[in-house]
């Protein structure tokens, strides 16, 4: 109990919740949210083909902005996080012995690949508002039914946004659970 | 734990249940001559296979021991919440773009959760009389 309380960072009355229960939950959360996104995109897809009554349709453009952001969850949760944290520490150290050398090589590598990640996903996310605008807003369909195929794009991207960000932090609470286990 | 039920009683109540689900979705087929909701049931039917495959490295040794185990672990994890809420969200999404009538989307997705509930009751019970065994022999 003295050492549990001692070695806490903040001084929050209540515990981090950092269980292995925890990280369960929001890894299914995450792929929840991440099905909701590709189902909020999908049924404006379907509602272009079958149930359209305007003039304007789902075409490959609409598609675009999904598929980046697809692959930007994709290339961010496939990092391996201990090469970033790998990486900090060796250039906290500011020696470039041998090892030092090849980790910082590395963590540059890593960090490269993250931010092409989430400038996939923020190109995601921005082409779908772009194409929310330049489709619909602009060309004066402003009415629900038909406006609702570009909200609908828009609402799926940033679900796709928010599974990813779920993922990462339930990724980064496992590596917390493990020191913790280690220690 | 007073009440004892023989397994071959929770088999046949749970292939009973089992039944139920599939009726449900094929009649939400078949009484509107619309076939697009039997989909329903095979992303149901997905939906409890990744945890029974990457389920397998939770034995204790092997869950803090090497991290692989893990990854793969939330790999199946995600893949069964993205199963889950796509087998939930397919009719909803067939009904809003008027594929299907509002009672069909019911009955579709009311059969298809029967479908996975009973799937992953019949995987809980045996579990459950896999551990008292495992307390009998001890």
């Amino acid at each position: 109990m003295d050492t549990d309380q001692s070695r806490r960072l903040f001084s929050f009355p209540f515990k981090f919740p950092n269980s292995a229960n925890v990280r369960k939950a929001a890894v299914y959360l995450s792929g929840i949210l991440y099905a909701l996104g590709f189902w909020l995109f999908l049924d404006a897809v379907i509602y272009s083909k079958h149930a359209n009554g305007s003039s304007v349709h789902v075409t490959f453009v609409d598609w675009i902005p999904f598929i980046c952001s697809t692959l930007g969850t994709l290339t961010v949760n496939s990092i391996e996080k201990n090469r970033l944290l790998q990486g900090a520490m060796s250039s906290d150290s500011g020696i470039t012995s041998f090892g030092g050398d090849l980790d910082s090589t590395m963590a540059w590598q890593a960090r490269s690949v993250l931010f092409f990640g989430l400038a996939l996903l923020a190109g995601g996310l921005s082409g779908s508002v772009v194409v929310l605008i330049i489709k619909f807003l602009v060309k004066d369909f402003n009415t629900y039914p038909t406006v609702g195929m570009g909200v609908n794009n828009v609402l799926g991207n940033f679900s796709i946004l928010l599974s990813c960000i779920v993922l990462w932090i339930a990724q980064n609470m496992e590596d917390e659970y493990s020191y913790s286990l280690t220690l | 734990m007073e009440l004892k039920v023989s397994p071959l009683t929770k088999i046949i109540s749970l292939s009973g249940f089992l039944a139920l689900g599939f009726l449900l979705v094929i009649l939400s087929c078949a009484l509107f001559h619309n076939y697009y909701p039997l989909l329903d049931v095979l992303i149901f039917l997905l939906a409890p296979l990744p945890n029974s495959l990457f389920g397998k490295g939770s034995l204790d040794g092997a869950d803090f021991m090497s991290e692989n185990a893990g990854d793969a672990q939330d790999l199946g994890h995600f893949l069964t919440g993205l199963f889950v809420t796509s087998g939930v969200a397919l009719p909803t999404v067939f009904y809003h773009c008027r594929l299907i009538g509002l009672m069909s989307c019911v009955m579709c997705t009311t059969g298809g959760l029967v479908i996975y509930s009973s799937i992953v009751v019949f995987s809980w019970f045996f579990r459950s009389s896999w551990e008292q065994d495992d307390a009998l022999f001890s």
